[in-house]
């Protein structure tokens, strides 16, 4: 009943968080400076808290309701980008073999030749995606709640969910079991730094767990670092208002050098320019990586997850795609 | 540790049972036509799903090579809107018996207490071609057997139970948490018991499911397992149904209505001289519809047709003190003498001169709503989640828009990977579904009141309504929608 409360109580404010109406400052000097810590690691508030709430995770009119309706909206981001970006014909494939993809916008053409366009495409995409069998890593999963979404797809393969705390892996664990449909999931208890590199992903996501970890860019370089060419990772996290962190945190130690302890009070949003920005600083990174789809989303109480027209403000999805 | 030992017993609730991801309660027209889109779906295909029928389906398997000769009692009309979804969704359309369907384009609705007052209902300007369809109960659910059965032989599964009744319903969970509450001491159970619905069969059998519909009728066994509340109030009025046959087939195909004090009475078109008629009355009235001799039924449905309420009332009574009072046979056609011949021929139904031996039924009319159609692992749809007055014909159609509704929301969890039983992939079936039905059983209630009464000032503006079409536009306006589903 306790864990329950402090759960409750806990949540408060990041309730928030994930609204995106209030910025979260954290102050995370444990992170960076202690050595025995993981670099992508969790803060040990953030980990006490995500501990709390580990009993009610899976309760859809609990603490984590807003996360579950989130959910609906990011599988069908992850879904349709999929979708939309199949290669729908091999290379070298014979042109009447080929599906027809215009080199203009579809809308241009006539209704009935549009419909049959369209609906061979999609037909085409049935049969790529009934053919495929896609290997997933969920990073930072908590309590399961995408983690388990995926498992369910056709399309997958596998899926395997990581997080640092041991308590919402457990909720996850306990809450697979009750799904016997659930053969294609495992958790580990693990950073994704410790995975073993040639371990190779057709999706990683990370969904609402970049804002909580010290070095976003650290955790970001290793996901992409662990997909396979044409393969995807997902990300969902905030942007902040002011003050850009993300790639000062990157060159930690001259950040730290150069402000004096105590006042890196660091909000650690991350906008969604910067990530763009950030792929494209490195000539390999922009090389090989393309930001392919970012979305923005806002939570209206009465109906919900709705995509927005702005992905610069509030929460957002990001779809980047390794090319090479 | 305490997690560890959790984890064991979590692993063992989910042994036992069989298990299913959808079990649907009830082979009506409802439960048959979500087994037959479910599996007709590319998306839900997949599933796994029984469907158990306490009743013999036989007699309805045996329809499809052996129709009997006569058209059976349980008739009712399709919306364009129900067979668009039946012919492109379901697929079940092609296997109607298709001589046995009668597609009609006109209503002729008039009043017993002012000649004058009438509405004409034309379906030619509807899109879908015909206004309604009539069709048998056992016509729909014979082609949705065929459909289910052409799926299996495309390799598309699915189990059908029927002889088989639900005893009872629990679950894994509601006994960990009554052994809590009795014990007082939280029991660890709680947090692992598997909250599937198991479904107990009088055949020994049990079957755990992901999602339970309840698509077992008015009394609905899973409504009550759910603990949803159905709210709603019993006309004091029976609706008495038979088939019978005309003088003639008749060629205008025009389903008419007339409002009696005592309530509607139908005669809609079926194929050839056959029709069927659906006589909303009081419960004295309804017995002596029921008792009166063969020879007596046709002419009292052409007394109710054509005379007026004085001259009906003397018969009535008559029959009242015995219902095979022939004499009434002579009263009749002398009370109807009175009207104009061509009168008569032009704004009457035709004549009718049978009623086939046994097709006379009498039901209460009732009118419910479920508070929701959804609940954890759980989905309500048909007669189990509303049931309405027949005035409008709209019972059935609402089911298969029930069904419609339902298999969107499911094949939107499908995509997403969502838990079909979880209550994020079903609450949008109940929003998207309720409001509608809602309205149109507050239509068909008002009707109802509106159009039996003889209370004078009602009666007055129902007529003056009647000839003012202006006034009772509204009025038409819903009826159109209601009846063609638009
Ligand atoms: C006389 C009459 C005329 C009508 N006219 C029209 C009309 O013109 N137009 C129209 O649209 N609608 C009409 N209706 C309404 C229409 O018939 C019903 O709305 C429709 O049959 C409802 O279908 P359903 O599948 O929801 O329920 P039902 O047909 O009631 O089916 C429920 C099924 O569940 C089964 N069941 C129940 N409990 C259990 C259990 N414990 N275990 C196993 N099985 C169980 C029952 O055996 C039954 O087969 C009329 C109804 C009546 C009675
Ligand atoms: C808000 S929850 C989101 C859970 C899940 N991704 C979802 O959206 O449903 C954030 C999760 O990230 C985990 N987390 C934070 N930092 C992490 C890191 N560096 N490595 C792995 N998991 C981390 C937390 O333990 C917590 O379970």
């Amino acid at each position: 009943m306790n864990i329950l409360k402090g759960a409750i109580a806990g949540y408060g404010p990041r309730k928030n968080v994930v609204l995106g109406l209030v910025r979260l400052a954290s102050t995370s000097s444990s992170g960076a400076s202690s050595s025995s810590v993981k670099d992508t690691a969790i803060t040990e508030d953030e980990m006490s808290h995500f501990n709390a709430l580990a009993s009610s995770w899976w309760d859809v009119d609990g603490p984590q309701r807003i996360l579950h309706k989130m959910n609906l909206l990011r599988m069908d981001f992850i879904h349709t980008t999929i979708r939309e970006h199949l290669q729908l014909n091999e290379p070298n494939t014979p042109v009447e073999d080929e599906i027809y993809v215009p080199a203009y916008g579809l809308e241009l053409l006539p209704k009935p030749i549009r419909n049959r366009i369209i609906s061979e495409q999609e037909n085409k995409r049935d049969e790529i995606l009934g053919k495929s069998k896609l290997k997933a890593l969920d990073v930072g999963c908590g309590g399961g709640i995408l983690t388990e979404s995926l498992a369910r797809l056709s399309f997958i393969h596998s899926v395997k969910g990581i997080d640092l705390s041991s308590d919402v892996l457990q909720a996850a664990k306990v809450h697979q079991l009750k799904d016997p449909q659930l053969t294609k999931l495992q958790y580990e208890l693990k950073a994704i730094e410790d995975l073993p590199s040639n371990q190779q992903y057709d999706i990683i996501t990370m969904f609402e767990m970049l804002e909580h970890v010290t070095y976003p860019a650290k955790v970001l370089e290793e996901a992409l670092s662990r997909v396979k060419v044409g393969g995807w990772v997902f990300i969902s996290t905030i942007n902040r208002d002011f003050v850009s962190w993300f790639t000062t945190i990157l060159m930690g130690e001259h950040l730290l050098n150069i402000v004096p302890v105590g006042t890196h009070t660091l909000d650690k949003y991350i906008n969604q320019t910067e990530i763009k920005d950030w792929i494209e600083s490195d000539s390999d990174r922009s090389e090989k990586y393309k930001v392919v789809r970012a979305e923005g989303c806002i939570y209206l109480p009465a109906y919900g997850w709705k995509f927005t027209e702005n992905p610069n403000v509030g929460n957002y999805f990001m779809a980047i795609q390794r090319k090479k | 540790m305490l997690f560890k030992r959790l984890l064991a017993t979590a692993a063992k609730s989910v042994q036992g049972p069989v298990l299913q991801d959808v079990v649907i309660i009830g082979g009506g027209p409802a439960g048959l036509s979500l087994l037959a889109a479910l599996k007709s779906s590319s998306i839900t295909r997949n599933l796994k799903c029984t469907l158990v029928e306490g009743s013999s389906l036989e007699g309805i398997r045996e329809f499809a090579d052996s129709p009997p000769e006569e058209y059976t009692n349980r008739v009712v009309s399709l919306t364009p809107k129900s067979v668009e979804f039946m012919q492109s969704k379901i697929g079940n359309w092609e296997f109607m018996n298709q001589d046995r369907i009668k597609f009609y384009n006109n209503i002729i609705a008039y009043d017993s207490q002012d000649r004058t007052s009438r509405i004409v209902f034309d379906g030619s300007a509807i899109e879908a071609g015909f206004l309604a369809v009539m069709a048998e109960n056992v016509n729909i659910q014979s082609s949705l057997l065929q459909r289910i059965s052409q799926l299996k032989e495309e390799g598309v599964d699915s189990t059908i139970l029927d002889n088989t009744k639900v005893l009872s319903i629990g679950s894994a969970l509601k006994e960990a948490e009554a052994a809590s509450e009795s014990t007082n001491i939280m029991s660890e159970n709680v947090a692992t018991a598997s909250d599937w619905p198991i479904v107990n069969l009088s055949d020994g059998s049990s079957i755990q499911t992901r999602l339970l519909v309840g698509a077992d009728g008015f009394n609905s066994p899973v409504r009550k397992y759910a603990g949803i509340q159905s709210r709603g109030w019993a006309y004091d009025r029976f609706g008495v149904v038979a088939t019978v046959k005309l003088q003639y087939e008749d060629y205008r195909s025009i389903g008419w209505q007339r409002f009696l004090t005592t309530g509607p009475l139908a005669i809609l078109p079926l194929t050839e001289d056959n029709a069927t008629i659906v006589w909303s009355s009081t419960p004295e009235l309804s017995e002596i519809l029921i008792a009166c001799d063969e020879q007596i039924f046709p002419e009292l449905v052409n007394a109710a047709m054509t005379l007026d309420e004085v001259s009906l009332n003397f018969i009535y009574a008559k029959l009242k003190k015995n219902p095979n009072d022939f004499s009434v046979l002579d009263d009749i056609p002398w009370r109807q003498s009175r009207l104009k011949v061509n009168d008569l021929e032009e704004n009457y139904p035709l004549p009718v001169t049978e009623v086939v031996p046994g097709s006379r039924a009498r039901f209460p009319l009732k009118l419910s709503h479920a508070d929701t159609y959804t609940s954890a692992r759980i989905a309500l749809v048909g007669d189990a989640a509303h049931t309405v007055h027949p005035l409008a014909g709209q019972g059935l159609n609402m089911g298969q828009g029930d069904v419609q509704a339902l298999v969107e929301a499911i094949e939107k969890g499908v995509t997403r990977g969502m838990d079909i039983g979880s209550t994020l992939v079903l609450e949008p079936y109940t929003s998207n579904q309720w409001p509608g039905n809602h309205v149109l059983m507050g239509v068909c209630d008002k009707l109802h009141k509106i159009f039996s009464t003889d209370w004078y000032p009602i009666v007055f503006l129902r007529g003056f309504g009647m000839k003012n079409l202006n006034m009772l536009d509204f009025v038409k306006d819903m009826m159109i929608k209601n009846i063609s589903g638009r």
